[in-house]
């Protein structure tokens, strides 16, 4: 895959010769993502290369590259933050620019009155979230973390996080969109479309949200987004982070209005109950089943090795022996995050009196270790600003995850034990982290108010050993039969494992989903705003005569 | 050790670019949020710890061969060690530092240095110093001050000027003041005058392995002879250096920062300040005193896996990772000048921004010197601080230097600097 001279020519003519380059070096640093190996051919890391990259600073230039694109009939790319193999190109066979947005990096206003922000694609959540704080607003991070862009959740993905419960998720508190489609038209959604600012994204003006998002937002497959404004939420904390303790166990104090607990119940039953609870009595402003990620077996250890910074994972063999942690670990199985935030000090206590109750009412319990000092204040800084997604990879560097099936809470209880089991199935020969089968993580709600929630099994592999990442596919392979011969749709490995897939493969799998007219309607949106076919698979469609 | 022995890492860079940041829990804002000056200024994900990881693999891969961007990918970073820090804040199998300085020595030896690296090179070999300044003169600044001289006697303690604070004629007068510090404290000590050697830490880090060692291996032995059991130097790089690399190759000698050592003077009472200094200062952490200035601990081992796939080593392996960097000793002098205030910037200890003048960016690169040293003097003014206090002269001739080219008031000082005003009434 090499660029035409005369291409590379017209794209350097809009940036400049210091924002473009198609050194290999530079290619291969954009085709190396995360679960590449996965799902390419011998465990490559690599996705294919691009022919080029590319980096606009302002909307006209996304434009004038977009146009390029169509004239050469080369697929675009746009990358932000990037952090999921569909994030680099997908087919061998295909030329593709990566668009890099790094240089699009503003926050262009914050709008304190009307709660909202207007942001550039690579303005991550925290740059967001300390500049809002001062103002006593906030943002919903997402679970990805700290360090995602905005504009990719709430334009381009899902868009949900611990925060969610309260502030609802980013795709709707997008309040508006400049878009440049794949055709090189600047469309500027809701409001915005007809003069009158930022602050609906349903009008008056273009509402066209749901085109723009299809089925689980375009990933980068249906033209590049170069603004948007977030709906910002109330924040009753601290102005700035004033954090203490020593890294990586960073500590934030606690504010009076706060209180910040991890909670467990003793039973899968018992869970569901105490989220309906909780969303009933609509107390919590993060929510969220996050230490699990490290596995439920030896998660509580791991999060206690964080908390000191003299400790590594060496440690852990002997902590997960001693009868103290097995303690925990017993205490903690099915355990979730819940931070309190009341807006006066009578507000906290009412909040507070109402979980003791929700927990008196479904046999749950505040898990002592975790609620003392040291372990809520990293809870509290880990959970408000969401900075150590990175542990993730804690284990090995290798992650993937498998479930996730979004769902009523009764819905997702179900799930669970399969889930778990699985997980100890595939991870008993040693080639993946054997962390404990409940690895799963997930918002407490991943819609604002409550009511709809999903965990993600964690599942950890070894990037460096190919036995390894081979293990990890086939528990991707594994969850899908598994949730289909069980009565449920395959979860979110499904997506993963696509990325390797033939078009063919692809098309049979939409076509036999619950919905299949939804890919239909997507390629009508596709052949509008697309005609060149230069947005990549990542938005998916079905030909006409599937 | 050699890049190959970085592989996994390279496989197990996840590209969550946490390395492009300083941690994102001690954000402020968004104006002082980034971590990794190379990045920053030139954009390409090449040019974060993660995408030379990337380089790395494949070139030993051998999907691509050294060209031109690759060795100014390679070489324009100022191995801050910022990148390290963010790395290690969730991972415990990642030394994205090393690999980077592995990677550094390999295109080296494999004849693709940069030119200008090259000529500074040039000088070392022929005079042992950085700035290719005549080796006989090396000792000029302690001219007249009656110190005793280690070439031909003996101390248990060795004052190490360093190259820049020995030549550097702005500057110098921060050694005079440390060896008057030291003298008003009642120290014993020594200097190696014309026949100190450069501490080959520049030279290790613009990819000159070998030449570091034979640096490293003359200074021991001069030392050795000289009776010396413990190096003070004022410099964060010859500090870094003598403390972190030397006992790799041997050394058993005590290493102790000027600052350190004041700091420990006032504890023991042994200085006393008479003097106010009424002045509002902002302090830098170097890098090579900051994070990268953890205590050495040795370790040969390899690594293991438990629990099916989980990553340790056998036996444990140290954590270099910012917590324990020299940040208390000079914020502790600072807070006891008599008048001083310090204020502190957004990016300080483990998360501070980069001067710009390590890892060879100085020697080579003049344009991303003078605009990473830039961006924090513009951090310093935001203080409201009317001087930027650092504890390394690099960083002092980088700021210097870059506010050349500004319209900044800023000054700029050593923390020995205030230390003399405040117990001296002369000036230098
Ligand atoms: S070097 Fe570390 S911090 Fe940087 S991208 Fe790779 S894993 Fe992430
Ligand atoms: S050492 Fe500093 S300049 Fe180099 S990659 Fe790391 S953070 Fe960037």
């Amino acid at each position: 895959m090499t660029l035409l001279k005369s291409a590379y020519q017209d794209l350097e003519d809009i940036v400049g010769p210091d924002y473009i380059s198609d050194d290999p070096s530079i290619q291969d640093s954009y085709a190396f993502q995360w679960l590449a190996e996965l799902v390419r051919p011998e465990q490559s890391h690599y996705m294919p290369r691009p022919v080029a990259v590319i980096m606009p600073a302002s909307t006209e230039e996304v434009q004038a590259i977009t146009m390029v694109c169509n004239k050469y009939h080369m697929k675009i790319k746009p990358i932000s933050t990037g952090w999921y193999h569909w994030a680099g190109p997908i087919k061998d066979e295909d030329d593709t620019l990566q668009v890099d947005l790094r240089r699009m990096n503003r926050i262009l206003e914050i709008d304190e009155k009307n709660m909202f922000a207007i942001v550039e694609p690579y303005v991550i959540c925290a740059q967001l979230q300390a500049e809002v704080m001062k103002r006593g607003l906030n943002i919903n991070i997402i679970g990805a973390g700290a360090s995602t862009s905005i504009v990719a959740s709430a334009c381009a993905y899902a868009g949900m996080g611990p925060s969610t419960y309260w502030m609802g998720h980013n795709s709707d508190n997008v309040l508006g969109m400049e878009w440049v489609t794949p055709s090189g038209e600047i469309i500027r959604t809701g409001s915005l479309g007809s003069g009158d600012g930022w602050f609906c994204s349903e009008g008056p003006g273009p509402s066209i949200r749901g085109i723009c998002r299809g089925f689980l937002g375009s990933r980068g497959g249906l033209g590049v987004y170069t603004k948007c404004a977030i709906k910002l939420s109330h924040w009753p904390g601290p102005k700035e982070f004033n954090v203490r303790g020593t890294l990586p166990a960073y500590r934030l104090p606690i504010h009076e209005n706060f209180r910040v607990y991890t909670l467990a119940v003793p039973s899968w039953d018992a869970w569901a109950d105490i989220y309906y609870k909780i969303y009933d009595n609509e107390i919590g402003y993060i929510f969220h089943r996050q230490f699990t990620l490290a596995g439920a077996d030896l998660g509580p250890a791991l999060w206690l090795i964080l908390n000191d910074h003299t400790k590594t994972l060496n440690d852990i063999e002997e902590m997960v022996k001693r009868s103290d942690i097995k303690e925990l670990t017993e205490e903690l199985r099915i355990s979730f995050q819940i931070i309190l935030a009341g807006r006066s000090l009578r507000d906290i206590e009412l909040q507070d009196k109402i979980l003791d109750q929700v927990l008196a009412e479904t046999g749950g319990w505040k898990v002592k270790r975790f609620c003392e000092d040291d372990m809520a204040e990293f809870t509290n800084v880990y959970l408000q600003r969401l900075g150590h997604k990175h542990l993730n990879f804690v284990w090995v560097g290798g992650y993937l995850g498998s479930w996730m099936q979004p769902g009523t809470p009764d819905f997702v209880k179900k799930y669970v034990p399969i889930a778990i089991k699985g997980l100890y199935r595939d991870a008993a020969g040693g080639l993946l982290v054997q962390c404990g089968g409940d690895a799963l993580m997930g918002c407490g709600s991943t819609v604002a108010g409550g009511g709809w929630s999903g965990l993600e099994q964690f599942v950890s592999y070894d990037p460096a050993d190919r036995e390894s990442i081979k293990a990890g596919t086939k528990h991707m392979e594994d969850a899908i039969t598994d949730a289909i011969s069980n009565g449920i749709p395959p979860g979110k490995e499904a997506i993963y494992l696509s990325l390797g897939y033939k078009d063919e493969k692809i098309w049979d799998t939409l076509a036999n989903s619950q919905q299949p007219i939804i890919f239909h309607f997507q390629r009508k949106i596709k052949e509008a705003f697309d005609p060149n076919d230069i947005g990549d698979r990542n938005y998916p469609t079905l030909p006409e005569d599937y | 050790m050699t890049l190959l022995n970085y592989r996994a890492d390279a496989l197990r860079c996840t590209r969550c670019s946490y390395c492009k940041w300083i941690p994102f829990d001690l954000m402020k804002s968004w104006r002082f949020s980034k971590g990794c000056p190379s990045v920053d200024y030139n954009h390409f994900h090449s040019y974060s710890a993660g995408g030379r990881l990337v380089t790395a693999l494949s070139l030993l891969d051998n999907r691509i061969e050294v060209t031109d961007r690759v060795i100014d990918s390679v070489f324009k970073c100022q191995l801050c060690g910022s990148c390290d820090v963010t790395c290690k804040m969730c991972r415990f199998d990642m030394e994205p530092l090393s690999a980077l300085r592995e990677l550094r020595f390999k295109l080296v030896e494999e004849g693709h240095a940069v030119p200008k690296h090259k000529s500074v090179m040039e000088g070392f070999r022929t005079q042992n110093n950085m700035l290719n300044k005549v080796k006989t003169k090396r000792g000029d600044w302690a001219d007249g001050l009656n110190l005793r001289d280690l070439s031909k006697d003996k101390a248990e303690i060795v004052f190490h000027a360093g190259c820049r604070y020995s030549y550097d004629n702005d500057l110098n007068h921060v050694a005079k003041a440390s060896v008057s510090i030291l003298q008003e404290a009642g120290v014993d000590f020594g200097i190696l005058g014309k026949e100190e050697n450069c501490c080959g830490g520049r030279a290790f880090n613009i990819g000159y392995k070998k030449d570091f060692v034979t640096a490293a291996t003359k200074n021991i032995k001069d030392w050795t002879n000289a009776g010396v059991k413990t190096v003070v130097t004022p410099c964060a790089d010859c500090y870094y250096t003598f403390k972190r690399l030397y006992p790799e190759i041997g050394s058993e000698i005590k290493v102790l920062h000027m600052v350190e050592f004041i700091d420990q003077l006032i504890k023991q009472g042994k200085l006393e300040f008479k003097n106010s200094v009424p002045m509002r200062v902002t302090y830098h952490d170097p890098c090579y005193l900051g994070r990268q200035g953890e205590p050495y601990i040795p370790w040969k081992g390899k690594e293991k896996k438990i629990f099916g796939q989980v990553v340790i080593y056998e036996p444990r392996k140290p954590r270099y990772n910012g917590a324990n960097g020299i940040y208390e000793p000079p914020r502790n002098i600072l807070r006891a000048i008599p008048g001083l205030e310090l204020v502190e910037m957004e990016r300080i200890k483990e998360a501070a921004w980069c001067c710009g003048a390590g890892g060879g960016v100085k020697e080579a690169y003049p344009d991303f010197f003078t605009w990473t040293a830039n961006e924090r003097i513009e951090e310093a003014s935001s203080t409201g601080a009317e001087a930027i206090i650092s504890a390394c002269p690099w960083c002092e001739r980088n700021f210097i230097d870059a506010m050349k080219e500004g319209d900044t008031n800023m000054k700029v000082f050593d923390v020995i600097e205030l230390v003399y005003k405040a117990i001296r009434k002369e000036d230098f």
